[in-house]
């Protein structure tokens, strides 16, 4: 064979050698030890701390017992009160850690009610445009109990 | 606008807005462009096609250039370009996309060592003949071997042969592969064929072919020196021949679906006849295969007046050219045009300045051309294009060709 054959032959060689080293390197060792993903996300995962409690922890132990049931009877039923009030996991193990503030935005709310065409039209939903003269919502709405203004 | 305006029926909430922006059109479009060019060399290189010699090496230089630039518009869209060569890390058989990554390196490298081997004599005389850091950029790109013996450039021509050879599939897998992509996604009527990847090769060998007429004509315009009749109407003829098998396969899918009439149809229609009339039935059909192919067909059939011949030409690649474009659009943008639902359409609006906008997909197709006028400062093509051809023997053979 030529020389310079040898040659592009031999560079082709490097790039290839190159090409698996590095692929060595930046792969996680673990990947592929389960399926097509690194199987050490799985525990890092599992370690992450619980930061949700749950809507049924704030009715428990007589604390909002009563904003519980209200809310527990209302349309909003499904929508849990760490939607809105955040995580409370701290403040169900410590009283006096305060969770963050409710989240009362007008878009906030409008992510459910602000009108989309995909939406059912039964499902109730405002135009933000002309409706509510940009006041929050709940300036009207009781978000623990809708349409009771 | 308000998006009541872009949609009709009833679609899916994530439907709405189109991901798959205007540099999803491009990236199959240059591929194509691509694969055509690489195609249009190996006429010569594999077919022995005399007549294409002009414009074979060329050829591979714009094949080059726009190769290079081929996931430009992916990586712009992934957001996250150094994610990119995940897929060749860590690839998986469920991915069509990880393929693309090893099917494009290794395109690349036939490509590079095809180029390499037919500029290799003009390299090692431009590296013994230079001085500075001239000699060492040629030098360097002769990989410091300067045997260019006649033993040793017969071997080189065997294996570019032998590469060129290797090319050809691997062209058509590269083109291929991308309609296979959209011809795999099974919850996509407008998608979902086994043509799919036969009709993105066909009008990739189209496209490159008229893109190659082009740049022919427009270097020989800007270096002042007649164009070699010969090879323009070859060229010309070959275009004709995979304009016609092109056709057949698109009017073929269209043809089946509307026989077949399955639940789909109807959307089909609607998609057809309202969200892509113009683009389909206007731009891909009309400006884009039934113009030229005319235009095509008088060039084969007329007599002399080379001038008018040549004007012929350069309007149907650029009808072409542009048709193909409309055709990848119809592909990508129609396809998400309709809904999953198929009982509903949304409407793409294309946006100018964002990642996603037509800015950045202006800005992708014109670097290759960059990429091409640096390329052929570097290894000068010109010599093959520009040797003079004997008048008696082009008309004879001009004849000869249809």
């Amino acid at each position: 064979m030529q020389p310079h054959l040898k040659r592009v032959i031999f560079l082709l060689g490097v790039v290839i050698v190159g090409f698996i080293f590095i692929r060595s390197m930046v792969v996680p060792a673990s990947y592929g030890q389960y399926g097509a993903y690194r199987a050490d996300s799985v525990n890092e995962l599992r370690n992450f701390t619980v930061e949700y409690a749950g809507s049924k922890s704030c009715g428990d132990e007589n604390c909002h017992k009563t904003l519980y049931s209200i809310w527990a009877d209302s349309r909003h039923k499904t929508v849990n009160c760490e939607t809105c009030h955040g995580p409370s996991g701290n403040h169900v193990n410590n009283v006096r850690v305060m969770p963050s503030p409710a989240n009362d935005s007008r878009e906030f709310c409008g992510k459910c009610h602000f009108e989309r065409v995909a939406r059912p039209s039964s499902f109730p939903q405002i135009d933000p445009e002309s409706h509510g003269e940009n006041l929050k919502c709940a300036y009207c709405h009781n978000p623990h109990k809708p349409w009771f203004v | 606008m308000m998006v009541e305006n872009l949609i009709w029926g009833y679609v899916y909430p994530n439907e709405v807005e189109i991901q798959w922006s205007v540099l999803i059109v491009l990236y199959p479009y240059i591929t194509g462009l691509v694969a055509g060019a690489f195609i249009a060399s190996s006429l010569y290189h594999v077919f022995g096609k005399k007549e294409i010699k002009p414009v074979a090496r060329f050829a591979l230089l714009t094949a080059l250039s726009f190769l290079l630039v081929a996931t430009m518009p992916l990586l712009t869209h992934l957001g996250h370009p150094e994610r990119g060569i995940e897929i060749m890390f860590t690839p998986h058989l469920t991915s069509a996309m990880s393929g693309f990554g090893y099917i494009y390196s290794f395109y690349l490298i036939v490509v590079v060592l095809e180029i390499w081997l037919s500029f290799r004599e003009d390299i090692v005389k431009t590296a013994l003949g230079s001085q500075g850091w001239k000699k060492l950029l040629y030098s360097g790109l002769a990989l410091f071997s300067y045997d260019v013996s006649e033993k040793a450039l017969h071997e080189d021509e065997k294996l570019a042969k032998k590469l060129a050879i290797i090319g050809i599939p691997s062209a058509a897998f590269l083109h291929g592969y991308v309609g296979f992509i959209f011809g795999g996604i099974k919850a996509n009527p407008w998608w979902s064929t086994p043509l799919m990847p036969l009709i993105f090769l066909m009008s990739a060998i189209v496209s490159g072919i008229a893109l190659l007429i082009l740049l022919y004509i427009a270097s020989m315009k800007l270096r002042k020196h007649a164009i070699d009749h010969k090879c323009l109407h070859s060229l010309a003829h070959y275009l004709w021949i995979f304009l016609i098998l092109d056709v057949t396969l698109e009017l073929l899918e269209i043809v089946s679906m509307k026989y077949a009439s399955l639940e789909d149809i109807e959307i089909i229609n609607r998609l057809l006849s309202e969200k892509i009339a113009f683009t389909f039935y206007g731009v891909q059909l009309t400006l884009g295969i039934f113009i030229p192919f005319i235009l095509l067909l008088l060039v084969g059939i007329m007599k002399n007046r080379e001038t008018l011949k040549m004007i012929m030409i350069s309007v149907s690649s650029i009808f072409v050219v542009i048709g193909v474009f409309a055709m990848r659009w119809n592909v990508v943008i129609g396809g998400q045009e309709i809904s999953k639902s198929l009982s509903g359409t949304l409407t793409y609006v294309p946006v100018f300045f964002s990642q996603e906008g037509v800015l950045p997909a202006i800005i992708i197709l014109v670097i290759p051309f960059v990429i091409l006028v640096v390329v052929t400062r570097i290894l000068p093509p010109w010599k093959d294009m520009e040797e003079e051809v004997p008048e008696s023997k082009t008309k004879s053979t001009i004849k000869h060709l249809y």
